[in-house]
């Protein structure tokens, strides 16, 4: 399970300074690279070791002082630099989360403690289950009780951050012999050799993080393996705080567009000064929804009705203030980010996967409606 | 009778109904075209029955006339946005627009936005009403006459007053002045399931209430016997259905009646076949077959019913004020003659503000209270709010009551007139007459 040529080392998490080495790593080594991860698909596992090393996936845990305000801060240093990494690493946090929450210690020991070092890496395929649960899909995977555990077959069109020898939290529908389906189970599916990976198709952005469709055909999966077994109420336990984790994200896209147009402020502000969505306003509203956030981060297992919708809430502006942050970007920088080497292009793309990317911006504003509406008898 | 006849319309303080000159009151004999002052003194509203002194002018200020009946471009940047369509949401779109022909107001609501008048809910039954009779104009008419924006089937979600901004389950909206007006929700005990329980604050509740009762007399069991518990007993009762009413309290609307009134209330449920349990409390409610319920009781046995009804109080959502950090004391706090609440150019109006720490949730008010905004947000404020306590009024067929004050919890009651079929009771504090109480 280590893809990366590094030596792993580090186990135990810093301490001290997270934010401030991410920072350095994240505005050097991986700014460097951004274009080629954008460009040529590299996928960055080493930067990732390198991110995972200083503490950038680990401060959300339990284990660690569930800071989910510094987690999301990290993530968004690295995504202000490249957003492709920036969702690489919520990936990253997230299947960090699901191990640990899990309570199972075949998963919260060893294999943990390599995962927050990002000595190993590891993603989450829970795009179709999570559209399942709102109503909006069909479930994929489909498992079968067996000794010991679950047979699981059926295949998803794409996860990210996997590859051969990593691994990712997936859920499956249990069917019954007659048909129906009982429940659901989560599980750390490894992509090991039983599993069927393909290439997928060229996407407009987010090249380099390993994205891949999944075919599984009897897939064993042990009791060691399982992440929940029923899936449903671990899932309404962490749907919050997997949402708003995602904000870290969107908040960097968001604060790099910001920067790109006051790089080009001297040479350009005279005539910038007649665009729409200024660095100034577009500013107010990111200091505004990330002083949300952080208070959101305090109580990031809050399962209330209105914790739900305000972290909801919390996703879907940081989804359109990027839209409209990198949109100006590429305004305010006119032909000097128009070039395929420039960082204003990308980050429209990257604005894009932001909003379309499950919970999508639509799918966000139909759970909130869902949720707000009054329940009465049928 | 000509146009120019300056023709006036008298507003009830208790329900909210609005008397016109022009057009009378047919129903009970009033012609086409009497003056408020030509109506004999007997007439009492046709909707709660309190007295014709109960009404008072209600002034309507014309809306300016479009140059050439060319439809309003609504920009999307600026403007006044409410929340919520009920009577409070429009009665300021109302105001705003007499005010303003030309600021662009958007209206969120989560429902069609059709208006229709809420005590109206709780005699409906009795007088085979549909959501056709009760609505007076569909949303959709109201806001082409008042070229309003109406985005209905939307939630309000998010409300950052720093930026101007709305957020809503269809888009944001910035808005120059914000005006919320979302009312107050029921509030239902942890005990009782949501979906075995109606609640009946709203006209689609009310609509699929009657829907799921259909011709049958059935068995209801009203949990709270508050001022809506009493008159949805009273209304489902004459409608033909078997009811039963539970309180915590001895007697019904304990908490604000007198015991000496409130016993005589509970004789006029039972009188009409209301079965009244005090002292009753709710341990639960399930489901068992064929749509039929179980209201589990402390230190009872179970009820077995077809429909259970909720009326145990409103209270105000404050997700919305919370997160945009609004102050909230019971409600949104907002300053008594303007209505602003605590963030500059955001105004609160009708069950969702509390005034002095309390909230007040009668009709009356809300008129007024959009006047004052509509002026505060143009510029003039020469309109400003004046709180009086509202008239009470509980529309119970088997005995009316009527409260002209509020109560307090120290004040001493004292009976002014007893009879049989009537009782007069008034309220002193600090030897000032500050409330009255009327029966039958």
């Amino acid at each position: 399970m280590n893809p990366t040529d590094a030596s792993p080392v580090l186990l135990k998490y810093p301490s001290n300074d997270v934010l401030g080495r991410v920072r350095q790593i994240a505005s050097g080594e991986l700014a460097s690279a951004a274009y080629k991860i954008d460009h040529e698909g590299f996928y960055p596992a080493g930067i990732m070791q390198t991110l995972g090393h200083a503490g950038a996936f680990g401060a959300h845990l339990d284990r660690n002082g569930q800071q989910f305000g510094l987690a999301i801060d990290a993530m968004r240093e690295i995504a202000r630099n490249c957003g492709s990494t920036g969702f690489l690493s919520w990936c990253h946090d997230v299947c960090g989360l699901y191990m640990e929450q899990s309570g199972n210690s075949a998963l919260m020991g060893g294999l943990l403690d390599e995962h927050v070092c990002a000595n190993t890496l590891g993603g989450t395929a829970l795009s179709n289950p999570m559209k399942t649960f709102a109503g909006i899909e069909k479930m994929l995977l489909r498992a079968k009780r067996v000794t010991g555990g679950y047979r699981v077959s059926g295949a998803l069109p794409w996860v990210s951050h996997i590859g051969r020898g990593q691994y990712c939290g997936a859920i499956a529908g249990v069917y019954l012999d007659d048909g129906s389906t009982s429940h659901e189970i989560m599980f750390l599916l490894r992509c090991d050799d039983e599993v069927v990976l393909r290439q997928c198709p060229e996407f407009s952005g987010m090249e380099g993080t390993s994205t891949w469709g999944i075919r599984l055909d009897d897939y064993y999966v042990s009791e060691d393996a399982l992440i929940a077994d029923p899936a449903k109420p671990f899932i309404a336990r962490i749907r919050a705080a997997f949402v708003l984790l995602q904000t870290g994200w969107a908040l960097g896209v968001t604060q790099g567009s910001i920067e790109s147009m006051l790089e080009v402020e001297p040479l350009l502000g005279h005539v910038n000064k007649f665009l729409d969505n200024r660095p100034d306003e577009l500013q107010a509203e990111l200091d505004d929804l990330s002083q949300r956030i952080q208070t959101l981060a305090l109580t990031p297992y809050d399962g209330s009705v209105d914790y739900v919708i305000s972290v909801l809430d919390a996703r879907a502006q940081s989804a359109e203030l990027s839209l409209r942050a990198s949109q100006s970007g590429l305004l305010h920088q006119g032909a000097r980010g128009y070039m395929m080497n420039t960082a204003p292009q990308r980050r429209i793309r990257e604005a894009h996967f932001v909003a379309i990317v499950t919970p999508a911006i639509k799918h966000l504003r139909w759970e909130m409606a869902r949720l707000s509406k009054q329940v009465l008898p049928a | 009778m000509t146009p120019d006849q300056d023709w006036k319309q008298f507003i009830c303080r208790a329900c909210g109904l609005i008397y016109d000159e022009q057009l009378g009151d047919p129903d009970s004999g009033i012609a086409a075209g009497t003056r408020f002052a030509d109506i004999p003194d007997d007439w009492v509203c046709p909707l709660c029955g309190v007295e014709k002194a109960d009404f008072e002018p209600y002034e309507v200020v014309s809306v300016m006339p479009m140059s050439g009946g060319t439809p309003v471009k609504v920009t999307r940047g600026v403007g006044v946005v409410i929340v919520g369509a009920g009577y409070a949401g429009w009665a300021a779109a109302e105001a705003v627009r007499a005010r303003d022909a030309l600021v662009p107001i958007t209206l969120v609501t989560a429902c069609e936005g059709d208006r229709y008048l809420k005590p109206e809910l709780s005699i409906a039954l009795r007088r085979h009403s549909s959501r056709e009779s009760l609505v007076r104009e569909t949303g959709i008419a109201s806001a082409k006459r008042l070229r309003v924006r109406l985005m209905h089937e939307t939630f309000a979600v998010g409300l950052s007053p720093a930026l101007h901004q709305l957020r809503t389950t269809r888009g944001n909206l910035q808005y120059t002045s914000l005006i919320l007006a979302q009312g107050a929700r029921p509030s239902l005990p942890e005990v009782l399931p949501a979906h075995l329980c109606w609640r009946i604050n709203d006209l689609d509740a009310w609509v699929r209430l009657k829907f799921q009762l259909g011709d049958i007399p059935k068995h209801i069991v009203i949990i709270g016997a508050g001022m809506v518990g009493c008159e949805l007993a009273d209304d489902f009762m004459t409608a033909g259905h078997r009811v039963t009413l539970l309180d915590v309290q001895n007697a019904p609307l304990a908490a604000l009646l007198p015991g000496q009134a409130s016993e005589r209330l509970r004789a006029a449920l039972e009188g009409a076949g209301v079965k009244f349990m005090g002292a009753t409390q709710v341990a639960g409610v399930t489901q068992l077959a064929q749509g039929v319920k179980s209201v589990w009781l402390v230190d009872a046995p179970a009820i077995e019913c077809d429909e259970v009804v909720v009326a145990t109080g409103l209270v105000t959502d404050t997700r919305l004020a919370v997160g945009a950090k609004l102050t909230i004391n019971r409600g949104i706090v907002v300053d008594p003659l303007t209505l602003q609440t605590s963030a500059p150019d955001v105004f609160a109006l009708g069950d969702c503000v509390s005034i002095d720490g309390t909230p007040c949730r009668f009709i009356e008010p809300i008129a007024k209270q959009a006047h004052a905004i509509a002026s505060a947000i143009t510029g003039n404020v020469d309109a400003p709010y004046a709180h009086s306590a509202p008239v009470i009024r509980l529309k119970t067929h088997s005995l009316p009551v009527v409260m002209h004050g509020i109560p307090t919890p120290n004040g001493q009651w004292r009976v002014v007139s007893e009879t049989p079929i009537q009782l007069k009771m008034a309220q002193q504090a600090d030897g000032v007459d500050c409330c009255t109480l009327e029966l039958g």
